[in-house]
């Protein structure tokens, strides 16, 4: 390696800069760097928790005395629904991804993630959500059936209460899946050359584990929110017995989501504790290859553990048996990562810190929680327990344990990395003493106050049932914790312009994250070359020589933002990936996907279809703008003489993989839409009815043609663009797209039949449900035939430029799957049963 | 392994077995839970749940874990050989080397399946103890 001259380095240094300045004022907003779009993403989610925060501390000064009116029932319903809600849904969840955007481009020595304009879109419709979501509180129209939501009574309630709950929530939860792609491309195909997966940071790890969970979790309860509007909206009879519906179903799909996202939000903690222990520890971690194996166990199990929510449902107790123990199996790689932290502590040669001090406290509190978690698996106990206090003392504890304190530990070790200034130790002291006491004060009683009977969820009590004293602890502690968070609060909000900068790295970590300059936006100088596990202590001078721009693309010639893209077992360096700037189109799209998903709460349809239209508009142009533009060279060189194309397609682009994963978390909402028909099948003798109609044979199988022949012309178009022979290219799409809407009009009529009313049972309720699933694929892959028509009329894509053609075909694979899926559950199951 | 660098799909066939190789044993715990569980629900809710069917059901469930026990178990022998292969030094699979990447796999492999083992185990254990559905 060269040295490079110093007027040189600081030509190159000033390009950087201003390829990668950033709009100031107004225009800031415009923004889609993830670094700066995650200190937004993480700002709001930490406004949220507070607002939600205070919810619960008027939920406490309800229950501080029996016979309290401090609020109405009503009011007290409206308050612990959207308590939890907010908390899990835009604190915990979106925290972690917030999180992750902010602190994985610095972690991976990468200047920015492949599609920073989706997680800008993803962050601007958290935000429109959020608002709206947690708005409605203050107009006396809020959620109150709890934060899971049971029918029948969320079904039966009037009011726009439960409909904002499941329209503003699912608009949430495709954020959330929008940054679960993003993040889970990012760690794949944007890791530095030479960062094999084994040496990759264990956050990295963790950031794809909770990924993958995300995919497999978040599309049944969308799946779910989809019967339940349904039912709210047009009377389609999912949750109604009467009509042969069955509320357990919803409980099955929310808790299908609800069980993995208790570890979607743990994993990611203990991510951050993975990464703080080490460094205090002194030492690289004890048992690296350990930790993986329980983040994966940790992930696959979690999603054996659903029925754990509906041990009272009377479900057989041979099923609940089965998911008892795979609750109490799941301890054993929790337990893994917990001793792994100890042991390094124990190795290594400690130095206590602030962060230090919150990890501590979390594993105390999480210890406990997971006692109680072992308990409550026993089904026996929890028949018990079920419903009491004693389960909101055990979630509370693992949620602190395991989410609330690594997380402000995460904010005290990372505050450094964001902002040039280190947060107070004194002020942090106070903070973390007053939640730990506060916390314990007022939910360790609350063990007890559940075994004495006290239910969860009622809005006040009579005096004398032993429960008196036990909540007026529990609340008066509530305010200390409280004002923990208001120290908390005061020290990240606090002016620090007149502070001493922090020392760059100020707690000597050994992995990258600290390696960027806090004032500029370009992420690393350059992007290195790494072969151990932690190259700030293990490689000789490496700061150093990123800042002296002496390994990769440690200049921007052509003033174009631009990232390395590596392979994704040996980081082989395949691509100098070009990456998106600012963009007002992420917002558009992003407030029009709101007014989409926000106006049916009203019952305002027609202007929601205009919303869907211009939403739908908005990101055909985003893509096209993306799509057609062509790199001015072939290859480029990429610094230490290493030469690399500008643009790839098919399973190497980046683009590609995106799909592939999005296209995962779409076939589960799927295969979700699919288990209801087989629940309704095991769980009721009338499914389908004697005597009702089936969907029709011919119009069916003609329906599987048709699409399966636009299938094959979609992957047709493609093969032969590539042999240049665009023309029949050309009309291979244009013929597919015929053939899918003949396709879908002959799918939809093959239900369209007097007998099969969707109001009328849930037999045609479910026949017609993934009908229409798969017409708006279909009509998806129409748009996206279409698209690639365009491009090759207009010469954009041609036989080297061809990467949306692959990333079409591959949707196409999926969504030939679900045609023929749809066709045999539709038209040949019910005819078998 | 040569320093040439592999074609993209072989690379991408590579990434895909390995991919596959460390999440076989979950797997064959996802789908023995599956199995247990669907069987359970259309045993007990669906039919009638009467002691000859619940019999059968236990004895597939039996057969059914030995079964995925074996795979487990291939696939766990496999991930040994893959880590052990080598490996007459050390057991640090930290550095950059291709030899460290295929034994940081081969381990972690073996671990997944490890604990996907006493998964199955601890599913099974509720048929092998109970005799009705009630």
């Amino acid at each position: 390696m060269q040295p490079v001259p110093p007027e040189e380095s600081r030509a190159q240094a000033e390009r950087l800069r201003r390829t990668w300045e950033n709009p100031t004022g107004w225009r800031a907003l415009s923004i889609v760097n993830n670094s700066q779009v995650g200190v937004w993403y993480t700002m709001t989610a930490f406004a949220f928790m507070l607002a939600a925060g205070v919810l619960a501390l008027l939920v406490r000064v309800q229950l501080a005395v029996p016979d309290n009116d401090f609020l109405s029932a009503d009011r007290y319903n409206q308050f612990f629904t959207m308590h939890g809600s907010a908390m899990m849904f835009l604190f915990a969840v979106p925290m972690f991804e917030a999180v992750s955007i902010l602190l994985l481009p610095s972690l991976l020595g990468a200047r920015d993630l492949p599609f920073p304009r989706l997680s800008a879109y993803g962050y601007w419709c958290f935000l429109i959500g959020g608002v709206f979501v947690l708005g409605s509180v203050l107009f006396d129209a809020a959620p109150r059936a709890g934060w899971f939501m049971y029918p029948p009574l969320s079904v039966e309630d009037e009011g726009v209460g439960s409909d904002i709950w499941l329209l503003g929530l699912s608009f949430i939860e495709v954020a959330s899946i929008a940054a679960a792609v993003e993040l889970i491309v990012g760690v794949l195909k944007c890791r530095p050359p030479g960062m094999r997966v084994n040496l990759m940071p264990l956050y990295a790890w963790y950031v794809l584990v909770v990924g993958g969970m995300i995919l497999f979790a978040f599309p049944p309860l969308i799946a779910g929110d989809l019967l339940f509007e349904l039912q709210r909206a047009f009377d389609w009879p999912f949750f109604d017995p009467e009509r042969g519906g069955d509320p357990l179903l919803w409980q099955h799909l929310f808790w299908i989501f609800g069980h993995p996202e208790v570890y979607i939000i743990f994993l990611p903690s203990i991510a951050l504790t993975a990464m703080i222990v080490p460094t205090f520890a002194r030492r690289p971690i004890v048992g690296y290859s350990w930790i993986v194996l329980s983040a994966v166990g940790t992930g696959f199990l979690s999603f054996g553990l659903w029925v754990h929510h509906m041990f009272t449902t009377g479900l057989p107790s041979m099923s609940l048996g089965f998911f008892s123990a795979a609750s109490e199996a799941v301890v054993i790689p929790t337990g893994i990562q917990l001793f792994a932290f100890v042991a390094t502590l124990l190795a290594g040669r400690v130095k206590m810190g602030l962060p230090m001090l919150w990890i501590a406290g979390s594993l105390a509190i999480f210890t406990a929680g997971g006692l109680t978690g072992v308990m409550v698996a026993v089904a026996p106990f929890d028949w018990q327990a079920h419903d009491t206090y004693f389960v909101v003392a055990h979630l509370h504890y693992t949620l602190f344990g395991g989410f609330v304190f690594p997380v402000i530990a995460g904010a005290y070790y990372f505050y450094p990395l964001i902002s040039g200034r280190m947060l107070s130790e004194r002020l942090g002291r106070w903070a973390f003493w007053l939640i730990f006491t506060g916390f314990n004060v007022s939910f360790l009683p609350m063990h007890l106050t559940g075994l004495l009977g006290m239910p969860r969820r009622v809005f006040t009590y009579p005096s004398g049932l032993g429960w008196d004293t036990l909540n007026l602890v529990s609340t008066v502690a509530a305010f200390v914790i409280a004002a923990g968070f208001a120290v908390l609060a005061w020290d990240l909000i606090r002016p620090k312009g007149r502070e001493r900068p922090a020392r760059r790295n100020p707690w000597n970590a050994g992995t990258l994250e600290f390696t960027p300059d806090p004032d500029e936006d370009w992420g690393a100088r350059s992007v290195p070359y790494i072969d151990t596990r932690y190259p700030v202590w293990q490689q000789d001078r490496l700061v150093e020589r990123i800042e002296a721009g002496r390994f990769y693309l440690a200049d921007a010639p052509e003033m174009k933002r631009e990232t390395l893209v590596t392979s994704v077992i040996d980081a082989r360096p395949l691509q100098v990936l070009r990456v998106a700037g600012p963009a007002w189109i992420t917002i558009f799209t992003a407030v029009a996907t709101g007014a989409a998903f926000i106006l049916p709460t009203f019952e305002w349809y027609r202007p929601a279809l205009a919303a869907t239209v211009v939403a739908i508009a908005g990101v055909l142009v985003w893509l096209w703008r993306t799509a057609t533009v062509r790199p001015e060279a072939e290859m480029k060189d990429a610094g230490l003489g290493m030469r690399l194309p500008l643009y790839v397609s098919g399973p190497g682009a980046v683009g590609w993989w995106g799909m592939w994963i999005t296209m995962l978390g779409d076939a589960t909402a799927f295969a979700s839409l699919v288990f209801g028909v087989f629940f309704y099948w095991t769980a009721r003798p009338d499914f389908p009815p004697p005597g009702a109609d089936f969907a029709d044979a011919a119009l069916s199988v003609a329906a599987g043609v048709l699409l399966a022949a636009s299938w094959a012309l979609t992957v047709g178009a493609r093969a032969t663009n590539r042999r240049h022979r665009s023309g029949i290219a050309m009309l291979c799409l244009l013929a597919a797209a015929v053939l899918a809407c003949l396709g879908g009009a002959a799918l939809v009529g093959a239900v369209h039949l007097p007998d099969l009313d969707p109001t009328t049972h849930v037999y045609p309720a479910t026949m017609w449900v993934l009908v229409i699933w798969t017409s708006l694929h279909i009509l998806a892959g129409v748009l996206m035939q279409l698209f690639c028509l365009a491009g090759l009329l207009t010469g954009r894509f041609t036989p080297r430029y061809d990467a949306p053609l692959w990333n079409i075909a591959l949707f196409w694979h999926f969504l030939g799957l679900k045609v023929l899926v749809t066709v045999a559950t539709v038209a040949g199951l019910p005819r078998l049963l | 392994m040569t320093d040439q660098p592999p074609s993209p799909e072989h690379e991408f066939a590579e990434e895909q077995a390995s991919l596959w190789r460390i999440t076989l044993g979950p797997l064959i715990w996802a789908l023995h839970f599956i199995a247990c569980y669907a069987a359970a629900a259309v045993i007990c809710a669906k039919l009638d749940a009467s002691p000859p069917a619940i019999e059968a059901m236990r004895w597939s469930i039996g057969a059914g874990t030995l079964a995925a026990l074996a795979g487990i178990g291939w696939a766990g022998r496999r991930s040994w050989t893959q880590w052990r292969d080598g490996n007459d030094d050390v057991f640090d699979d930290d550095d950059g080397s291709n030899e460290d990447r295929t034994q940081f796999l081969g381990h972690a492999a073996l671990l997944l399946s490890i604990i996907s083992f006493l998964g199955v185990i601890y599913t099974a254990l509720p048929a092998f103890f109970e005799t009705s559905c009630l």
